[in-house]
């Protein structure tokens, strides 16, 4: 078995998050395989159907559920639009976990602020459940969440969970003109939103993810509220194909962020060219 | 025993001939069908056909490793499941006769980054049942700059035997643990011989003519320049096409694809890939890292002659002057070196 061959993993249930999103709950078809299988928050991989190609995205569900992985994709090309015809029961394929991934043990100890815009709750939301599935050994929680319309949010249930949870602090918001009669949240964008919900960059960390012009505007935001710029964690989301550090695709300036990344501090992006 | 060999002219036809009959690929540069002076290496039938002279084949000797296009594995699907079939990691015994200095070279730079943590088994495989015979180089032209990044028209590296040119036959350095299992195959024929005899003048002054530049110094100039008018100016005229890319020895990029046999049947494929054309970093969203040529002509500077060797400690380039033999634009690698070497001076000064 070379290195570019997919495990075979099965659908087990399909969530359908917006109009175009969906989340999907992949389970080996191996055993032996789903038994071994270990990942940590932040890596990702690449997942295909056959016939239409590969594709890379973050393993949104947190390592620390067992048993199953979840993938979260929004539909924009050739193998997106397959997967989005699959039904539950059919065949996937998988490689990975690839990738590096967020310092949770690090982290442990410190308030934790997550901060996303649309799709870009993928990613955080592993770390989320993995922090909230250890929730004694962190301080605050802050979740900071913005999409372009309310019907555009993803994992809508959750976040109806994270807003009844005392220990969790959740602020929402939707892009001016995204906002229905019964929306309780802001009426903004997400970096607005940052500097509404004020969060604490004492013994704090930041994780952001989202568009271009999220971390763009974000990064620079929270440096000005005082959290270092090696405290301040984003993913980066270059196009891949083989995730292993040979295809030359996910190049930036000195790194592949298929594997010095997709996980970087601010500090690491600024010393990049602004090639992602 | 030293590891110095040498075989008269017929004595190698016939230990060629005796690779063919014993089923051995035997690859060579062979004069291209209706191509005039040009020669390619494609595998041969017969020693005649061998042309050792003249200019260096059209493309590398990359694709004897890393095809164009080559299967991943096979997969078949009845009703929602899915069978896997495996390609073969083994590969059949290969000898390349009379590759160019700058091309087997390529090939053991290449194996730093298909090596480093994931091993690509295809590669390697491919790697293990090639033995590669190189020949002192016998031509260069206005585009080779070997000497400019470190190799020669002389360079060992990368080959498993060294072949001079000497009166009545070939000269034979024997390298590697490979290159002695072949030599067993052609003892009786060849006869010890002490050092090099060097019938043949070196090209070596007539290609550091061509461009004299310290790597370092290049290196030290794209670390910090980034942001450039050099930039724009060189990549003006690029169409992005991709054939220097394509005709590199060292460039490895690669897509990954899915191709359909019929129904419910396919292949996943890797396809050679190149770092010009705007797809090749376009995300889905619609949003491209490298959004002009100007970053894309720069990533390719950049890859070649800062990224690799910051990572893997060496250019990957062999200055084999391909990308600027088959230039439609005119791209000119030397002078783009010589002119980076040229403000780096001025800005040491």
């Amino acid at each position: 078995m070379n290195l570019y061959q997919p495990q075979l993993m099965r659908i087990e249930e399909i969530i359908e998050e917006t109009g175009d999103t969906r989340t999907l709950k992949l389970q080996f078809e191996n055993p032996s395989v789903a038994e071994q299988f270990d990942f940590k928050a932040g890596q990702f991989g690449e997942y295909s159907v056959f016939g239409a190609g590969e594709c890379t995205f973050c393993i949104a569900s947190s390592p620390t559920r067992k048993g199953y992985i979840e993938a979260s994709f929004k539909e924009v090309g050739k193998v997106t639009r397959a997967m989005r015809r699959l039904n539950v029961g059919d065949t996937m394929g998988f490689r990975g976990p690839y990738g590096n991934h967020f310092p949770l043990d690090e982290m442990k100890g410190n308030n934790i602020v997550f901060i996303s815009g649309g799709i870009g709750l993928a990613p955080v939301r592993c770390v989320i459940w993995n922090t909230l599935d250890l929730r004694d050994q962190f301080k605050d929680v802050t979740i900071i969440y913005g999409a372009r319309s309310v019907a555009d949010l993803v994992y809508k249930r959750e976040l109806q969970g994270w807003a009844g949870r005392s220990d969790v602090k959740l602020y929402q918001c939707v892009d001016p003109g995204g906002e229905t009669p019964d929306w309780k949240g802001e009426v903004c964008f997400v970096p607005s939103l940052v500097e509404k919900a004020a969060p604490s960059a004492k013994d704090s960390y930041a994780v952001v993810c989202g568009p271009p012009i999220v971390i763009r505007l974000t990064l620079p935001l929270l440096e000005k509220m005082g959290f270092a710029p090696e405290r301040i964690y984003t993913t980066l989301e270059n196009r891949m194909k083989c995730g292993l550090g040979k295809c030359g695709r996910c190049n930036v300036g000195p790194y592949y962020v298929c594997k010095d990344g997709p996980v970087f501090t601010s500090a690491q992006l600024k010393a990049l060219p602004p090639e992602y | 025993m030293n590891n110095r060999r040498m075989l008269n002219k017929t004595d190698f036809e016939d230990f060629v001939d005796s690779l063919l009959r014993a089923g051995i690929t035997v690859i060579a540069p062979v004069r291209r069908e209706q191509g005039g002076e040009k020669v390619e290496y494609r595998p041969i039938h017969s020693p005649a056909e061998i042309v050792l002279s003249g200019q260096p084949p059209v493309r590398p000797l990359k694709e004897v490793v890393f095809p164009p296009t080559e299967p991943l594995f096979n997969w078949k699907q009845t009703k929602a499941s899915v069978q896997i079939e495996e390609v073969p990691t083994e590969f059949k015994e290969t000898v390349v006769v009379g590759a160019r200095p700058c091309d087997a070279a390529a090939l053991e730079i290449v194996d730093k980054v298909m090596g480093w943590d994931y091993r690509d088994e295809l590669w390697f495989g491919r790697r293990q049942a090639v033995t590669v015979l190189s020949l002192a180089c016998p031509q260069s032209d206005d585009s080779c700059f070997c000497t400019a990044v470190g190799l020669s028209p002389e360079s060992t590296r990368g080959a498993d035997w060294f072949m001079s040119s000497v009166d009545g036959g070939f000269e034979i350095e024997i390298l590697t643990p490979k290159g002695e299992k072949l030599l067993e195959r052609c003892k009786d024929r060849c006869r010890e011989t002490k050092g090099r005899t060097n019938a043949m003048p070196s090209l070596d002054a007539k290609v550091r003519a061509n461009l004299n530049i310290d790597p370092g110094k290049v290196r030290e100039w794209l670390e910090k320049h980034f942001d450039d008018p050099l930039w724009s100016d060189v990549a003006l005229r690029c169409h992005g096409c991709g054939a220097c890319a394509f005709v590199c020895p060292t460039c490895h990029c690669f897509d990954i694809v899915d191709e359909l046999d019929g129904i419910g049947r396919g292949q996943r494929r890797r396809n050679w890939d190149a770092c010009q054309p705007a797809l090749f970093t376009l995300h889905g969203s619609g949003h491209n890292p490298r959004k002009d040529q100007t970053a894309r002509f720069r990533q390719r500077i950049m890859h070649k002659f800062n990224i690799y060797p910051a990572r893997f400690g060496e250019v990957l380039c062999t200055g084999c002057g391909r990308c600027i033999r088959a230039c439609a634009a005119g791209m000119d690698l030397i002078s783009i070196l010589s002119e980076i070497d040229r403000k780096s001076a001025e800005e040491g000064a």
